[in-house]
């Protein structure tokens, strides 16, 4: 049994996405339960991806890679944990805050939080308010992550937690900010709960922040 | 500004043209000009005589030295005879230099007085512990394809130093070396030291594990340890540099082209006379052309000029089909600091373009008078970043990826794409010692400035345990050749310590 769960663990960190389906399905069949192939079997492997990767040893491409098979693998075992009550590290509302249509350092911010056990729900560039506060309401999620690349996008940020604060949500969920312009301190002025200065330390953010407020 | 776009040929190397055929040929012929019609000083007899016997017209000779005048057709006889190409190869056989027309390679500068210390930072007379260091730094550098003495031992004897510094160059790296000599002696007592590490004559004739460095003096003139050197190469299978080192507006006209003809009717007549002694003899010219500076007197190793002589004598040199001497990666910079840095980019950038071959005087600074471990780090990779835009950009219906843009379309990412995956590391340059860490991480990351990143990489390699390159019975016999030489001069040795 750990046997498989080694390997899954290997397949991730070489990224072969066309197997992990297969080997979770082995897996579950072979009498694993979903909880051991997510926090045995494909975490440890993305665990150290994530390590990798913040040493200088892996890169883009390869951690995307290995997101992906992960993420394959997720698909097997997800049905699985949602129908036995089993929680997710998390949920995530992610979008590009409106007027701005940058959107690949928020994809990477995406990548990295689904490859560290986050179920995301990306809305894409250019999100207005309003659609931040529906997605907190119709996917009940504990974070929402916003994302600007742009100092004049920088300000709609300030608006959507006021649309989220006037909705009555704000409470609800964490908010993260992130952005090639964005700093603590302006995280701190505009009384967001977290920031994060690049993809890996944002999955990292998110983690700390559900943790502290399980 | 007027931008020659001419310049620029439709290549997989980007390229650098700085003359013009039209303008190398109308240099050439001058120098010819100069060469039979003003001449050149010969201080040696046996140079003379070589000359005289191949057509050359002998005038004004004094107790020392004659004046050379070469016809024309001399030169075109030499020209037929002179190799395009030049082999050195080091003791390590794998690290080989093939010298022709846009090979381009890299390495140390030599016989510096001063280093400045890795440890203390303090500018002082160099020894032999610091000559082994920079070759242990070449030899741990992959840009670095050949080596010479960062620095002229100062603790050992004063007239036989040269050998002391190639033991320690030995001790250090076997890669290919281009060494300096005090005179002939010193050639031959190295050229036993060099027999013994590669292993007999045999070996040597494969490839010589070193070139040796002459130098003859601007304006027009050739000594007699050159011409004796010159001489000794051609007739034991050495490769040579015969590198004139004019200084435009001191011994050279201030202009540019002026120095570009004088130098090469300094080079040519190395070329005539090796070709008559010995047809095929390998020679390669250069390379180290700059002006004065006007204020300091300095000769100047950072400044525009150098780099822009160099190459337009690069052009010269392909156009001749002769191996070429280049200069690059130095500074007149007092320490490695942020005018070390530009002045070492813009050269290097500019050697490389051009397509120089072997291009010398890495980890230069103080216009030639201190050795700098920091600068030899740093243009590492400096040249790794100029060796990338060599790459040039491939185009072909794979690179061009018109499915991978289709498949991906408006507003997606290629960074899960198959077409990255694989091509993200042989077609993106990655750095070692540069940072490109976002504020935060190079803050966590000790927030150091490129400077004291490049320092720390200096002690790692030197504080490296690396095998011995020499066995001890091989260390001891070529140990024994420098001190039978430090015997042979015994009486006329200054004291050691007045220069250390």
């Amino acid at each position: 049994m750990s046997e498989i769960l080694k390997r899954m663990s290997s397949a991730v960190i070489q990224g072969q996405r066309d197997d992990t389906r297969q080997m979770a399905r082995d897996a579950i069949e072979g009498g694993c339960s979903a909880e051991e192939v997510l926090y045995q079997g494909l975490m440890p492997g993305m665990d150290h991806v994530s390590g990798e990767f913040k040493a200088g040893r892996m890169f883009v491409p390869e951690v995307m890679r290995s997101a992906r098979a992960m993420l394959n693998a997720m698909e097997v075992i997800k049905p699985i944990m949602v129908k036995n009550g089993i929680r997710m590290a998390g949920k995530v509302v992610l979008g590009t805050v409106q007027g701005d249509l940058h959107d690949i350092g928020k994809n990477l911010v995406g990548m990295m939080c689904e490859g560290a056990g986050f179920e995301i729900h990306d809305l894409g560039a250019d999100v207005a308010p309003g659609q931040f506060v529906e997605a907190v309401k119709a996917f009940q999620p504990d974070i929402v992550g916003m994302s600007a690349l742009l100092t004049t996008t920088m300000r709609a940020m300030e608006g959507t937690v006021q649309a989220l604060v006037e909705a009555g949500v704000r409470d609800r969920v964490k908010v993260m900010i992130g952005g090639a312009p964005v700093t603590q301190a302006f995280a701190d002025r505009i009384g967001v709960d977290g920031y994060a200065p690049d993809a890996a330390a944002a999955a990292d953010k998110a983690k700390h922040l559900i943790a502290a407020s399980r | 500004m007027r931008v020659n776009r001419h310049n620029y040929e439709i290549n997989a190397t980007p390229r650098l043209q700085v003359l013009s055929e039209d303008q190398i040929e109308a240099i050439y012929y001058a120098s010819l000009r100069v060469l039979y019609e003003t001449g050149v000083r010969v201080y040696a007899t046996e140079g003379v005589d070589v000359a005289h016997a191949g057509g050359a017209i002998v005038e004004e000779t004094t107790a020392r030295s004659s004046l050379v005048k070469i016809p024309p057709d001399m030169v075109d006889k030499a020209r037929a005879t002179v190799p395009s190409k030049v082999v050195v190869i080091g003791p390590d056989r794998r690290y080989r230099m093939e010298l022709f027309k846009n090979q381009i390679y890299y390495g140390g500068g030599s016989d510096t007085p001063f280093t400045l210390d890795p440890y203390t930072g303090e500018r002082r007379r160099s020894t032999y512990q610091d000559v082994k260091n920079f070759a242990r730094i070449a030899q741990a550098l992959p840009n670095y394809d050949f080596h010479m003495s960062l620095g002229i031992t100062q603790d050992t004897a004063v007239g036989t130093y040269d050998r002391w510094q190639y033991l320690a160059m030995l001790e250090g790296t076997s890669k290919p070396i281009n060494i300096t000599a005090v005179d002939i002696e010193g050639v031959r007592d190295q050229l036993e030291m060099a027999l013994i590490r590669v292993g007999g004559k045999d070996e040597w004739r494969k490839g010589p594990i070193f070139s040796l460095y002459i130098e003859p003096v601007s304006p027009l003139s050739h000594s007699r340890e050159v011409v004796q050197k010159l001489l000794f190469c051609c007739d034991n299978d050495i490769p040579f540099v015969y590198t004139p080192c004019p200084l435009a507006g001191a011994t050279a006209p201030a202009t540019l082209a002026g120095l570009l003809v004088q130098a090469l009717a300094e080079s040519l007549f190395g070329i005539v006379l090796s070709q008559l002694r010995r047809p095929g003899a390998q020679i390669i010219i250069g390379g180290l052309m700059s002006n004065m500076d006007m204020l300091s007197t300095i000769y100047c190793y950072g400044s525009p000029e150098m780099a822009l002589l160099s190459a337009a004598y690069t052009d010269i040199t392909k156009w001749l089909r002769v191996p070429e001497y280049e200069t690059a990666g130095c500074s007149d910079a007092k320490l490695f600091d942020e005018q070390a840095a530009m002045e070492a980019a813009i050269n290097i950038a500019t050697s490389g373009l051009i397509g120089g071959n072997m291009i010398h005087d890495v980890g230069y600074l103080d216009s030639g008078l201190t050795s700098c471990p920091d600068l030899m780090v740093a243009s590492d990779e400096i040249i790794d970043m100029v060796k990338r835009i060599l790459q040039g950009i491939e185009v072909t219906p794979d690179t061009m990826a018109l499915d991978v843009i289709a498949e991906i379309g408006p507003g997606g990412h290629f960074m899960e794409h198959d077409h990255t995956f694989e091509r993200f590391k042989t077609e993106i340059w990655r750095p070692k010692l540069i940072q490109r860490q976002n504020w935060e991480n190079w803050q966590l990351a000790g927030g150091q400035r490129y400077g004291q990143r490049v320092h720390a990489r200096v002690i790692e390699i030197l504080e490296s345990d690396t095998a011995p390159l020499l066995d001890e019975a091989m260390f001891k016999e070529m140990r024994r050749i420098c001190e039978l030489a430090d015997a042979r001069h015994k009486d006329e040795e200054l004291d050691v310590k007045m220069f250390v």
